[in-house]
């Protein structure tokens, strides 16, 4: 099938292509000069993103699809295919928009680092795996840009690869990810199996068929036979196309898991900070870890198919992840590690709200967050800059009035992420918390546990501002910060437009064309917009508020002027344990040490001393015993023949007559 | 000489010539060494751009065909036959290609350069005669022509105390899986009883007359263990990581790269299509073996401290995939299988020539004692972190495209193997391979390797052009799969006939019943 480009998809195609385009150049031919490097890799995202604004307004609301053929071998059909909708759309905004600014950003931030064009030329690697994610109309093409994205995140991670910490961050991350890519394949193969498709729009239609057949997860029943083969068994359970639903749906969401860092795969975003600061805004805040909960939107309707209870699963998940990360954030020193819990405690929140059934809420919260966290990575990147890498905030403090700038944009990051009316968190985590109290699939459990994890999230945040900002300088660095320059400075007061103002454009009025929702929330105007959560649900507004107040209150009362943290002697070991973040990456370690190093241990003994050493040289010795034994034989001398043959004649005499005799 | 057999024909001829050369021309022997591969190269790029994948009779394309031994009286006929088809033209392409970076690596052989060339070339011409010909006995004899090189070079010019017990061991395993596989080819001539070693004539005559399955029975498992213990099955593998642990670097790269595919290609091109009945009861058992390579070697991979050990044990890993595949008789399983045939072929390459630059540089690849390399030598460790990435498969490589397929492929027929080689092929491989550019190329810099340098300009040259290739066909695979589809579905039409007295087993019977139960219950 020869593809048919519309002009569309040729504008979908360049902004994919430029950043590769950028990362080839880069590595193909490394310049003396590395400040065309970072051009290169601007102007390609800045182009990308010039065009992203043009789908956005002008390429209407309709479905495009643009497909190459890519592989095609018996009934495994991929195309190497783009999907423009309201959805990726959306995302390609998020993801270039922000993503320019944090190109800029870098461009300070990393002057004079002596591996400044690899560093742009893997931003460009990454820039264009996210694209791919973000524009593929299959599963399969799916997959690999999911792969290509991890692996420019073990480049970017491991940038400092010389710090033994940054090059373990990074191997920890990929090897985590890779976790969660083993159920994603998984489900893919399993999806393929059942509904013969990996597109997109081939899938939704086989499900939907299959939602007009009496058995609404028939594809799936075709799984029962070979599933019933791996267990041995054919238990009616196994067989059950719920229960076999439920299992793609939940292999599906493993991918995810590792992406978006939901427990228990959140191991590695916070070690992930090893990376340079702009690196942890772009990737592991506002695109990568994204991608996840992306991904479920996408695939939300073979998650939703009745019977299915994947998304009981997945809201759990992202609740439990919400509120464990949270914990964890309370009592961490690290200025860039609080924000990377938050990050996790957001995706939890953004995962369940997929698991709540309202994709657009969780699609919107992603929207909202990529600004203003992309904008608090990159604050804090400023701050660290000015105090020479000190990202200690007890060491820090007093810096609002040596870093103006830096301080009201971080100040207005801090506002939305705590949900603060009429900053942009405040609208989409009213969404996702209206969404828990939504009458179809209302979950009274899991708002309580949105509105205590709102009401932590002000809690750390108003505890890192009062400590690192307000006050009086803790250290010698802290008193001479300075503000950064315009190069860093310029992105923050940019995307601090969005932080404010993102919330009431009717972002939410525009996912309700793509993904499916019951209540379409109508964009009524920016004034209307301010006003709507109030009118829509003001039990889910006003706890909200309510929470974000109690957090402040509690962080003011302890933290204004405090010399040290007071929470370790108030809370006692629970402090403890959220510093030490709980000790899953002790259970991790243990438990691999326990299992797979175990196994090639074992492997590895038997290898060496079994197969090579007992059968293979046993056989070899037992060979070479025997012709050792031979050899003895083999004398040269006549008499020893003669004897020999003498024996043989005497012995073959005595066996005939002594022993055949008595048989008559 | 046409395009086909120049392509071998020419590294043998060029083999002659250097033994005229006196010894001390060393750099006209290498000139000819170079030149001969690199003829050879250009030819079966020309020859992968000559061929379209339209159907012609037989399936074989370039086919030369002469009649060389025929005695009626002893009933024998040997023929000159080659032709190829999208099964050995990506083994083609992808031997010369190696050969020619095998002959630029050559370049750390510092003594006895006449017979080492001269081996070299025979070795590229013998494996790729193996591939091209389509007559049994010329099979089989331009693979021993390629075999016997092997041995000398890793005894002569090998490396580490190990050298000679390892040689001892790799000669001892492959002259034994040779003579298994060539017990098994003559049992096939004789039960076929169609008098002649030409597979074109074998698959006509096995058609017409299906070999009885007694026989099939008996005779495949010759050929699947004799080409085993070739391709390092498990559990006949452990000369693999050790022979090529010793071996100098062109060696294990045209072996581990080329040589080794020669038992997959056997099994493929001549056990599965012509004992299909025999082949069906042995392919179970293969498939749990598969993960023998695929987990088990993985694991033992995760447990090595020296390079060489590693890569070679990767290898044996991930011969598992194209076993897999192969065992699924799925369109896309066995497209995918030989999709990773030559894909592997490429990285072998990639990965031991990348480890005999760096031996040749540190003198060591004990990974414990290296470390912080990647500030000194940019160059070799990117294309190490590259070739790293490619072995646990990740996308842009063509090693995706084929696992990936296999993957696919082989999900219907064995679900369990599958999930277990998934888990083998996405955390084992990159537990290992991570782990390698962990330890020698990231960590803080060490005094001793301050002085190290990086390759030079044409030192670049194999590595680039074996990571493009492997890009080229991660990015393109249509460049070989759209070749490789018809040939395996002929072959798999042919594996899928069932013969008469198959049918009438009781098993059989209530196997098919069963699935067809299976397809009424289905709703698809």
């Amino acid at each position: 099938m020869e593809p048919t480009l519309s002009p569309a998809g040729y504008a979908a195609l360049t902004i994919l292509l430029l950043p590769l385009a950028a990362a080839v150049v880069a590595l193909a031919c490394p310049c003396r000069d590395p400040e065309r490097t970072a051009n290169r890799s601007i102007g390609a995202i800045a182009l990308g993103f010039i065009l992203s604004l043009g789908l956005f307004f002008f390429a209407g609301d309709k479905a495009i699809e643009t497909n190459f053929n890519w592989l095609s071998v018996g009934d495994l059909k991929v195309s190497f295919g783009l999907l423009l909708d309201p959805l990726s759309k959306l995302m390609l905004l998020v993801v270039t928009g922000v993503g320019l600014m944090i190109h800029i950003y870098s461009r300070g931030y990393l002057h004079g680092d002596r591996s400044y064009s690899r560093y742009f030329a893997s931003l460009s690697l990454f820039t264009f795996s996210m694209l791919g994610i973000v524009l593929a109309n299959n599963l399969f093409m799916m997959f690999v840009f999911w792969e290509l994205v991890g692996v420019s995140s073990y480049l970017l991670i491991g940038f400092w690869f010389e710090k033994n910490s940054a090059a373990d961050a990074a191997k920890k991350a990929f090897l985590t990810n890779r976790v969660g890519d083993f159920g994603f394949i998984l489900g893919i193969i399993l999806t393929w199996a059942a509904l013969g498709s990996v597109n997109f729009t081939e899938l939704a239609s086989a499900v939907e068929l299959g939602g007009r057949l009496a058995d609404k997860a028939a594809g799936f029943s075709v799984l029962a036979e070979p599933l019933g083969k791996i267990f041995q068994s054919t238990n009616w359970w196994l067989v059950h196309p719920n229960v076999l639903v439920t299992l793609v749906g939940l292999l599906l969401f493993m991918g995810a898991m590792g992406k978006s860092a939901q427990f228990p795969l959140h191991v590695w975003l916070p070690d992930a900070m090893e990376g340079p600061t702009p690196v942890s805004a772009l990737i592991h805040a506002a695109t990568m870890v994204a991608a996840g909960v992306f991904m479920l939107c996408r695939i939300f309707f073979l998650l939703d198919i009745p019977g299915s209870h994947a998304l009981e699963f997945i809201a759990w998940i992202g609740g439990f992840t919400a509120l464990l990360a949270a914990l964890m954030a309370l009592q961490q020193n690290d200025i860039k590690r609080i924000l990377a819990y938050s990050t996790l405690s957001q995706l939890g929140y953004m995962v369940m709200a997929v698991g709540l059934h309202s994709p657009q809420s969780a699609m919107f919260h992603l929207t909202t967050h990529a600004a203003f966290k992309a904008l608090l990575f990159l604050g804090a990147g400023s701050v660290i800059l000015a105090c020479h890498h000190e990202q200690n905030i007890w060491k820090m403090g007093g810096l609002r009035d040596a870093m103006p700038r830096t301080w009201w944009t971080f100040r207005w990051g801090t506002l939305a992420l705590c949900g603060v009316w009429p900053f942009a968190g405040f609208f989409s985590k009213d969404a996702i918390l209206a969404a828990a109290l939504d009458p179809a699939h209302r979950n009274i459990p899991l708002f309580v546990l949105g509105v205590f994890v709102a009401g932590l999230t002000t809690f750390y945040m108003s505890r890192l501002v009062l400590v690192a900002f307000c006050g009086n300088a803790r250290s010698e660095e802290a008193s001479h910060a300075h503000e950064s320059p315009g190069v860093m400075t310029w992105p923050l007061v940019v995307l601090a437009v969005p932080t404010l103002l993102a919330g009431a454009v009717g972002i939410d009025a525009y996912l309700a064309k793509a993904l499916p929702s019951e209540h379409a929330p109508h964009n009524e105007g920016f004034l209307n917009n301010l006003f709507a959560p109030f009118n829509h649900n003001i039990l889910a507004a006003g706890f909200g508020l309510l929470a974000v107040v109690a957090g402040y209150k509690l962080a003011r009362a302890l933290y204004t002027n405090a010399g040290r943290d007071p929470l370790p002697d108030k809370l006692g070991v629970l402090a403890k344990m959220a510093r030490d973040r709980f000790y899953f990456d002790e259970l991790y370690e243990w438990f691999i040490s326990v299992t797979q190093e175990t196994l090639a241990k074992v492997a590895d003994w038997f290898d060496r001393w079994i197969i090579a050493g007992l059968l293979v040289r046993g056989t070899h010795g037992t060979t070479e015993l025997f012709g050792r034994a031979l050899r003895l034989v083999q004398t040269g001398s006549l008499q020893t023949y003669a004897f020999l043959f003498a024996a043989g004649v005497v012995l073959v005499l005595a066996w005939q007559l002594l022993l055949q005799s008595p048989a008559h | 000489m046409s395009l086909l057999s120049s392509i071998f024909l020419l590294p043998l001829v060029a083999a002659l010539v250097v033994l005229c050369i006196p010894r001390n021309y060393k750099f006209v022997i290498r000139l000819v060494t170079l030149g001969a591969t690199l003829a050879s190269m250009l030819l079966a790029l020309a020859l992968f751009a000559k061929y379209n994948a339209a159907p012609v009779e037989n399936g074989f394309k370039f086919v030369e065909k002469h009649a060389w031994v025929n005695v009626s009286a002893l009933k024998l006929d040997i023929g000159w036959h080659l032709g190829v088809d999208g099964i050995n033209l990506g083994l083609i392409v992808m031997g010369a290609i190696v050969a020619f970076a095998a002959a630029c690596v050559s370049r750390e052989i510092t003594r006895l350069e006449k017979e080492y060339y001269t081996l070299l070339l025979v070795m590229t011409g013998g494996i790729l005669g193996a591939f091209a010909s389509l007559n049994l006995f010329f099979f089989y004899f331009f693979h021993e022509l390629a075999l016997v090189p092997t041995f000398i070079m890793i005894g002569v010019w090998g490396h580490g105390e190990n050298r000679n017990y390892a040689t001892f061991k790799i000669t001892i395993y492959l002259s034994l899986g040779a003579l298994i596989a060539l017990a098994g080819l003559i049992a096939l001539y004789i039960q076929s009883g169609a008098n002649t070693f030409d597979i074109v004539e074998l698959t006509k005559a096995v058609k017409a007359r299906p070999l009885p399955l007694a026989a099939q029975s008996l005779i495949f498992p010759l050929l699947l263990f004799g080409f085993g213990i070739l391709v390092s099955l498990w559990p006949f593998h452990t000369w693999a990581p050790l022979g090529y642990g010793a071996a100098p670097t062109a060696t294990a790269m045209l072996h581990a790269g080329v040589l080794k595919k020669f038992g997959l290609y056997g099994l493929l091109r001549v056990g599965i299509p012509l004992m299909p009945d025999g082949a069906t009861a042995w392919l179970e058992i293969l498939a749990f073996l598969c993960l023998g390579n695929i987990v088990y070697c993985g694991l033992v991979a995760m447990r090595q401290k020296d390079l060489n050990l590693l890569i070679g044990n990767s290898s044996v890993a991930h011969m598992g995939f194209i076993f897999l595949g192969i065992a699924s008789l799925s369109i896309v399983g066995v497209t995918g299988a030989v999709v990773v045939m030559v894909a592997h072929g490429f990285l072998a390459a990639l990965t031991f020539g990348l480890s005999g630059a760096l031996r040749e540089k540190t003198g060591t690849l004990e990974m414990e004692k290296l470390g912080g390399l990647l500030r000194q030598i940019p160059f070799l460790g990117a294309a190490l972190v590259m070739a790293m990435l490619a072995g646990c498969g990740l996308p842009g490589f063509a090693n995706f495209v084929g696992e990936a397929m296999v993957l696919f492929g082989s999900w219907r027929a064995f679900p369990l193997v599958t999930t277990l080689a998934t888990w083998g092929a996405l955390i084992i491989g990159a537990v290992y391979m991570l782990r390698a550019v962990r330890n020698i190329l990231h960590g803080p810099e060490k005094s001793e390797w301050a002085a190290l340098k990086d390759a030079s300009a044409w030192a670049k040259v194999p590595f680039v052009l074996l990571l493009a290739a492997l890009l080229l066909l991660g990015v393109w695979p249509r460049l070989l799969t759209d070749k490789i589809q018809p040939s395996v579905a002929a072959i798999l039409t042919m594996a899928n006939t069932k013969t008469a007295d198959k049918a009438a087993r009781p098993g059989d019977v209530k196997k098919a019943a069963d699935e067809a139960k299976q397809r009424a219950v289905q709703p698809r």
